[in-house]
């Protein structure tokens, strides 16, 4: 569906992205994810349109849009700030993109090329109140201005917006950054199921990464420009291609020095292991075992969080809140792990 | 999916069109830039060293060895005089009316607040009307202390007061702002740490006052030294009135009229100059900006000490009389007959429109002892010919001049923002602002001179004329195209920080959302990117049109009575009052033309701060009220009319 080949993009002497490589599935939830400036925004931009790419080149169904202009590239976009305009009704603001596209009228001119027409006022009324019932936007919500919506109904603007043209894609750049934490859970959660019901190729941009994990198909890590991994969130997070995928994605505990040794961990390698993959006092036999003591305890509800001196270094580890055995500080412990759950990556210079 | 068409050329007449427009705003920007604020300026400059033929430096040697030094020195006095006066008592009535806990704030704010919609001519004839030497005030004083000098209102104390009480809008609006934007919580803090109000007041608060009253105190400094209408009236010998009577002047009657004129601005505009230099570099270096990510609404201060409280609020109300009575008196007088006027006794069983509107005749005893009668001798402001030109004159100019100096902002900046940070646009933009270092008496002042010749330039092949450039644009009608190219330059400035502030807030992933969609770049300026500053153009346009509907100084400067603006009109009406019958009544027309221009001052401020504020949201919610009122007002005749057709 969308490829990207060799993409390079340079602004002035800095080169933002060296070689990005995608291949993105019809009708695929596919998330860029890493952290500030790693190149996401920059790598949807080329895509859209925005920039051109110094060197390389995009492809939708195997045609080559590296030089289509904008408007022509049939791509949706959601923006970060929903970019809804002002001045306009929550029902112009639909109809916008409407009003401007021409679509081939059925007839031919004496050179025999289709002849475009604009879609009539009929057509654009029946349009967008289509879409705004699919997006659950009401008819009053339809006249109202959009500063009179809350944030959850702009969102189902800005999409209705970009989904009523038809688009073959449509490109979400962190539209749910500028919500507070219940909200995004909440639109999180909407746009998911919005996804599937439209069927529609989305490309999500995004630096949470729990975001990503819970939304999409596939996941690319981007990373100074690079593309560190693509895989489902599975592999992602339990088979991190590197170690900056391996730290970026969840918290992780770094197993070095003494620890390293008293577990036998093979040298030249940096070793990691996630919290909950750190058991506390399991009754279950583990070859991998190390001392230690309770520091501290971080009471989160559904589980709790520990915090373990072991010869000096801090662990952390994650138990779920039974009710029953909750550790206090102090208290001494035994922490278990499986040989399987070590992540090792070599140690760079 | 749709077929992609790769890079579609546009056609042929589109190109053409494209490239005539941008020929056009070039060639006009050109034309704006050299021939109305560089070419005529520097031909100003140049009068002073090519007056006299023999020695370039005559004018200046003329100038430092005759009384022309007093000039300078005099305005340079008023302006820090100025300085002093309108930052003590700007800062007493935003203090008072915002800071301090003063019984009646709301009452008080609007008695200083009228200087607002009352300014200029309009206000120096308001304190005239009270304090000359047949003054309300005087006339009473006199009677009190009949010794008493009845023209005590006149030269440098009287300018200074009138001034002072002028010139404290821009405090009301601006230092009120900065005031109210203080974290309260700062205060709190203070206190709890020990500080006393006036030390939280010296220590806290002022010093988060100082870049705002820098820049004010700057701005006084200026309005100061080009003060032109309260020396005009008052008589007070300043720069500005000297210029525009030597640009009048004749070089039989004085040596060097002209180039001591040019001298005079060419002196006020180093001096603006050095001004907005620095008050530039000192806004450069930075502001106390609050830290603060949550603030708290400034919390007005009880004055504890009982004996500061009373005198506070004596001086609250002192300045309040003092801001109030012209008003008051103005609109009282405005409907009354001219015998109260000419007595400055109130007539209550007597009130007329007649200063307003219709005509009457006039019946007096001629020295011959007989009676005759001056028909229409009495007449309303809009009734009467010569204020009716005036503010014919005043509204098509001024309206003209705004409405041209914001659609040229409007273009620049659009310009500049699509350029960001290329050396063009910041060339663009520095020439916008250029006519704010020119202060409008030498711009006028040039213009007047500059373009005073018959005949421009002849292009001629061995005797015969091909080309003759030969108009004079200051020449009867045409001085009103000059006198609309002075006011459109002047407001360039003004209108290029408003408009520019108002593009920042234009979201830039708008103008990427509707290309996505589909929209040209002419269709996102004007469905997506202008709706948004439209209210802040209209704002500029308002207050541009406000300030130029009663303006004096430019149109005195062009001195034509082809150009006599609505405060030139004002200035002039009482000069002939009652003599041979004339004019019986321009007192009291002038008091109404005070009102008027009050009212139309009001209604302005209140479109732009009340109505234009409104965003989309607002104005819908405004017209779902109106249309709930009116369906419960409707409903009892619907109900009505269901029931007599059910019972058909």
């Amino acid at each position: 569906m969308i490829e990207l080949r060799d993409i390079y993009v340079r602004f002035g002497s800095f080169e933002a992205l060296h070689g990005i490589n995608v291949d993105v599935k019809e009708g695929e939830f596919f998330t860029f994810l890493g952290p500030s400036g790693c190149g996401k925004t920059t790598t949807l931009r080329t895509i859209t349109g925005f920039i051109q790419p110094s060197a390389g080149n995009v492809f939708v169904n195997n045609i080559d849009i590296t030089n289509v202009p904008i408007e022509k590239r049939n791509i949706g976009i959601v923006f970060q700030s929903y970019a809804l305009f002002p001045s306009m009704t929550v029902y112009n603001n639909i109809a916008f993109g409407l009003k401007l596209k021409k679509i081939p009228s059925g007839k031919t001119d004496r050179k025999g090329e289709d002849i475009q027409r604009h879609y009539t006022g009929r057509e654009v009324d029946a349009k967008v109140r289509e879409i705004a019932k699919r997006v659950d936007l009401t008819d009053d919500q339809l006249g109202k201005a959009v500063s009179q919506l809350s944030g959850g109904q702009q969102q189902r603007v800005a999409i209705a917006r970009a989904l009523v043209t038809d688009p073959a894609i449509i490109c979400m750049d962190e539209p749910l950054s500028n919500l507070d934490a219940k909200l995004r859970v909440q639109l999180r959660n909407e746009l998911k199921a919005m996804q599937k019901k439209f069927g529609i190729t989305t490309i999500y941009v995004t630096h949470d990464q729990e975001e990503a994990l819970t939304l999409s198909d596939r996941i690319a890590v981007f990373n100074k420009g690079y593309i560190e991994q693509i895989g489902t969130p599975n592999e992602i997070y339990n088979h991190s291609a590197t170690e900056f995928v391996c730290n970026f994605i969840g918290d992780i505990n770094p197993l070095t020095g003494d620890i390293a040794a008293k577990l036998r961990l093979g040298e030249g390698m940096n070793h990691f292991i996630r919290l909950e993959r750190l058991r506390v006092n399991s009754p279950e036999e583990s070859a991998m075992k190390l001392e230690g003591v309770i520091e501290s305890v971080e009471y989160y509800g559904l589980y709790l969080k520990y915090f373990i001196d072991v010869n000096g270094q801090r662990l952390k580890a994650v138990e779920k809140n039974d009710g029953i055995a909750i550790y206090e500080p102090g208290q001494q412990v035994t922490l278990s792990m499986h040989p399987r759950d070590i992540m090792s990556y070599p140690a760079q210079a | 999916m749709q077929g992609y068409k790769l890079g579609e050329e546009a056609s042929g007449a589109e190109k053409f069109g494209a490239t005539l427009v941008k020929v056009f705003c070039v060639a006009f920007f050109v034309v704006l830039f050299l021939c109305f604020m560089v070419i005529p300026c520097i031909n100003t400059i140049s009068q002073i060293f090519t007056a006299d033929k023999s020695d370039p430096w005559a004018v200046v040697k003329f100038f430092l060895a005759g009384n022309m030094p007093k000039y300078v020195l005099n305005s340079l006095l008023l302006a820090v005089c100025l300085t002093i006066t309108v930052n003590v008592v700007g800062i007493s009535i935003v203090l008072l009316t915002e800071y301090f806990d003063i019984k009646g704030a709301k009452i008080l704010r609007l008695g200083y607040m009228t200087t607002l919609i009352y300014s200029g001519v309009a206000l120096v004839t308001g304190y005239l009307f009270l304090y000359d030497h047949n003054g309300m005030l005087t006339t009473w004083l006199a009677k009190a202390f009949p010794g008493m000098n009845k023209r005590w209102f006149s030269g440098f104390g009287a300018v200074l007061f009138t001034m002072t009480f002028a010139c404290t809008s821009n405090h009301a609006l601006f230092l009120r702002n900065a005031l109210r934007s203080i974290d309260y919580n700062t205060v709190e803090a203070a206190r709890n740490l020990g500080a006393k109000p006036f030390k939280v007041l010296f220590r806290v608060v002022f010093p988060t006052l100082l870049p705002t009253l820098f820049s004010l105190t700057v701005m006084t400094f200026i309005t100061g030294l080009c003060a032109m209408s309260a020396p005009t009236l008052l008589g007070y010998d300043s720069i500005n009135p000297e210029i525009v009577r030597l640009a009048g002047s004749s070089v039989a009657d004085e040596a060097f009229p002209q180039a001591r004129a040019a001298l005079l601005s060419v002196i006020l505009a180093m001096f603006t100059i050095m001004l907005l230099t620095v008050l530039s570099s000192y806004e450069r270096k930075g502001h106390y900006l609050s830290v603060s990510k949550t603030k708290a609404k400034l919390q007005k201060q009880k004055i504890s000490n009982p004996v500061a409280n009373v005198f506070a609020h004596i001086y609250a109300y002192v300045l309040f009389v003092i801001y109030m009575i012209p008003v008051v008196m103005i609109v009282v007088f405005s409907f009354q007959n001219y015998p109260a006027i000419r007595s400055k006794a109130l007539n209550m069983s007597e009130w007329t429109l007649i200063n307003y509107f219709g005509k009457q005749d006039y019946s007096y005893l001629t020295s011959a002892g007989k009676y005759r009668t001056r028909v229409g001798s009495i007449s309303g402001v809009f009734s009467n010919a010569d204020t009716l030109g005036g503010i014919r004159l005043s509204f098509i100019l001024s309206a003209i001049a705004a409405a041209l100096a914001c659609v040229i902002v409007v273009v620049v900046v659009n310009y500049i923002f699509k350029h960001k940070g290329k050396k063009r646009s910041v060339f663009l933009e520095y020439c916008m602002l250029l006519p704010w270092l020119l202060p409008t008496v030498l711009i006028c002042y040039s213009y007047r001179t500059f373009y005073n010749s018959s005949n421009w330039f002849s292009i001629g092949v061995a005797g015969n004329t091909l080309l003759d450039v030969n108009f004079n644009l200051y020449y009867k009608e045409n001085v009103r195209f000059l006198i609309i190219m002075a006011y459109t330059v002047v407001k360039l400035p003004f209108a290029i920080r408003m408009i520019k502030a108002a593009f920042y807030a234009i979201d830039t992933e708008l103008e990427d959302a509707a290309r996505n969609l589909g929209a040209s770049p002419l269709v996102t300026f004007l469905k997506v990117k202008l709706p948004i500053v439209l209210p802040s153009v209209l704002a500029v346009f308002a207050l541009n049109f406000n300030a130029l509907f009663t303006e004096y100084d430019m149109s005195a400067t062009f001195a034509s009575s082809y150009g006599r603006s609505y405060a030139m009109v004002i200035q002039n009406m009482t000069f002939e009052e009652g003599r041979e019958g004339y004019n019986i009544n321009a007192s009291g027309r002038r008091n109404a033309s005070t009102v008027f221009i009050m009212l139309v001052s009001g209604l302005i401020l209140y479109l732009v701060y009340g109505v234009g504020a409104r965003d989309l949201g607002d104005r819908l919610a405004i017209r779902e009220k109106r249309r709930a009122r009116l369906n419960k007002l409707l409903k009892p005749f619907k109900g009505k009319k269901k029931t007599e057709k059910q019972a058909a």
